[in-house]
C-alpha cells in the first residue's frame, strides 16, 4: 500500500483548513439554530443539525487522497489548527476532532480503502454518527434525555451526516472526477 | 513546562471530564485555569472573549436538561461549568504556546514524523490566503449572480482547486529549500523535556483524579 507523503499531508490540512473557513463562515446558522430551539428545551440540536457540515473535511480528504489515515487527517488536522486559531473552542474541539476523524476513517477502512463510491460515503457518515453520537451521550447528556429524545437527536444527526458527508460530498467530488481532478491527485 | 506535555495534560483532564460528570472539578480546573492565563499575562479582551464566545452554546446545553426535568439542575449546571473548562483549559494551551513551538516539541521530544510536523505547519502558514481564496470565490460567484454558501458544491471545488495548487507549490518549495522526507534533521532550537515537566505533568493528574471521582 502506498504511503502518505509530505505532499498529501499539505493538501490534507489545506482541504481542513477550506473547511473550516467556511463553516466557521456560516457559523450563525449553529446561532440561530441554538437561539431558535433553547426556548423550548432542544438547544443542543443544533449541534446535531449542523454537525453534517462539522465532518465533511473527514470523507472529502479521505475520497480524495485515498490512503490510510487521510480522512483520519482531514478532520483532526483541522480541529487542531482551529484550537488555536479559534482559542473559543477550547480542547472541546481537540477531543471532538480526535473522535470525528476515528469515525470517518472507520468507513473508509471497513471497505479496505479499496471501493470509492456513494456507499463508500453513506459507511463513513454512519460510522462517523455513531462514534460521534456516543461520545456526546456522555459529553452533552444525552444519556440523561428520555429514550424518545435519543432517537430524535440520533435522527437528526444521522440526516445531517448523510446530507453534507454523503450527498453534498459526492456532489463535490462528482465535480472533481469531471475535472480528472481524482485522477491526479493520485500522482 | 513542555508544550507537548502540556497539550496530554488538557487532553487527558478533558476526556475525563466528558465522561464524569462533576460540578465541583469542572469549577476547579475553571478557577486553576484562569489563574494560570492571568500568571501568563492573557489580555482581558481575550479572557472576555473566551467567556462570551461559549455562552450561547453553555446556555443551550443547560436548558436542554434543565427545561426537560427541572430536578436534574445540578446535571444542568455541570454541562454549562464543563463547556468552559474545555474552553479554559483548551486555552492554557493556546494562549501560551504557539503552534510552532507545539509542533517542534512533537518532533523532537515525541518522536513524531517530520513530515507531519512540516506538512501541518506549511498549512498553517497559508491560512490568511485560504481565507481570501474562499472570500474571492464568493466574490466571483456573486458578480455572476451565483450565491455560493457552505451548501454549494461549487465553492468547496473551487477551493480545493485551489488547495491542490498550493500544496504542490509548498512541497516543491520545501523540497528545493533541502527537505527531505525520513532523513535525519539538524536542530536549530531544542525543546526542552526536563524531569520537571514530567514531575508536574504526574502531580496533576494524581491530585486531580480523587477531586474528579471522590468530591
Amino acid at each position: 500500500m502506498k504511503k502518505i507523503h509530505v505532499r498529501d499531508i499539505i493538501l490534507i490540512a489545506l482541504i481542513a483548513i477550506i473547511f473550516a473557513v467556511i463553516y466557521v463562515a456560516s457559523d450563525n446558522v449553529y446561532n440561530f439554530l441554538t437561539v431558535l430551539l433553547s426556548p423550548i428545551g432542544y438547544g443542543s440540536l443544533a449541534n446535531d443539525i449542523t454537525m453534517g457540515i462539522w465532518c465533511m473535511a473527514g470523507p472529502v480528504a479521505g475520497f480524495l487522497v485515498r490512503l490510510p489515515l487521510s480522512g483520519f487527517l482531514g478532520e483532526f488536522l483541522g480541529a487542531a489548527l482551529e484550537t488555536f486559531m479559534m482559542a473559543q473552542w477550547g480542547a472541546a474541539n481537540l477531543l471532538s476532532g480526535l473522535i470525528q476523524g476515528f469515525g470517518s476513517e472507520l468507513g473508509f477502512t471497513l471497505t479496505g480503502y479499496k471501493v470509492y463510491n456513494t456507499f463508500t460515503l453513506f459507511l463513513s457518515a454512519t460510522t462517523t454518527t455513531i462514534i460521534t453520537f456516543l461520545y456526546d451521550f456522555f459529553k452533552n447528556g444525552y444519556n440523561q434525555y428520555p429514550v424518545y429524545k435519543m432517537f430524535i437527536y440520533f435522527g437528526v444527526r444521522w440526516i445531517s451526516m448523510i446530507i453534507f458527508c454523503c450527498i453534498l460530498v459526492k456532489l463535490i467530488t462528482n465535480l472533481l472526477e469531471k475535472a480528472h481532478i481524482i485522477k491526479n491527485a493520485q500522482d | 513546562m513542555n508544550p507537548s506535555l502540556k497539550l496530554f495534560l488538557v487532553l487527558i483532564i478533558s476526556l475525563e471530564i466528558s465522561f464524569k460528570a462533576n460540578l465541583w472539578a469542572n469549577l476547579i480546573i475553571i478557577i486553576s485555569c484562569i489563574i494560570y492565563l492571568l500568571a501568563h499575562k492573557i489580555s482581558p479582551k481575550n479572557l472576555l472573549l473566551l467567556i462570551a464566545v461559549p455562552l450561547l452554546a453553555a446556555i443551550a446545553m443547560f436548558t436542554s436538561i434543565y427545561l426537560a426535568s427541572p430536578s436534574k439542575v445540578i446535571f444542568a449546571w455541570v454541562l454549562f461549568t464543563r463547556i468552559y473548562a474545555f474552553v479554559f483549559a483548551g486555552a492554557c494551551v493556546t494562549q501560551t504556546t504557539t503552534i510552532t513551538q507545539l509542533a517542534y516539541s512533537l518532533e523532537k521530544n515525541f518522536k513524531l514524523p517530520s513530515k507531519f510536523v512540516y506538512g501541518t505547519l506549511a498549512a498553517f502558514n497559508v491560512f490568511p490566503k485560504i481565507k481570501e481564496e474562499v472570500i474571492r470565490i464568493q466574490v466571483a460567484g456573486e458578480m455572476r449572480g451565483l450565491y455560493l454558501s457552505f451548501w454549494s458544491p461549487r465553492l468547496y471545488f473551487k477551493a480545493i482547486l485551489a488547495a491542490i495548487n498550493w500544496a504542490d507549490d509548498l512541497t516543491q518549495g520545501m523540497t528545493s529549500h533541502g527537505y527531505r522526507e525520513n532523513q535525519p534533521r539538524s536542530i536549530i532550537q531544542k525543546i526542552p523535556l526536563t524531569k520537571k515537566d514530567w514531575l508536574i505533568f504526574v502531580a496533576i493528574l494524581t491530585i486531580f483524579q480523587p477531586i474528579l471521582f471522590l468530591t
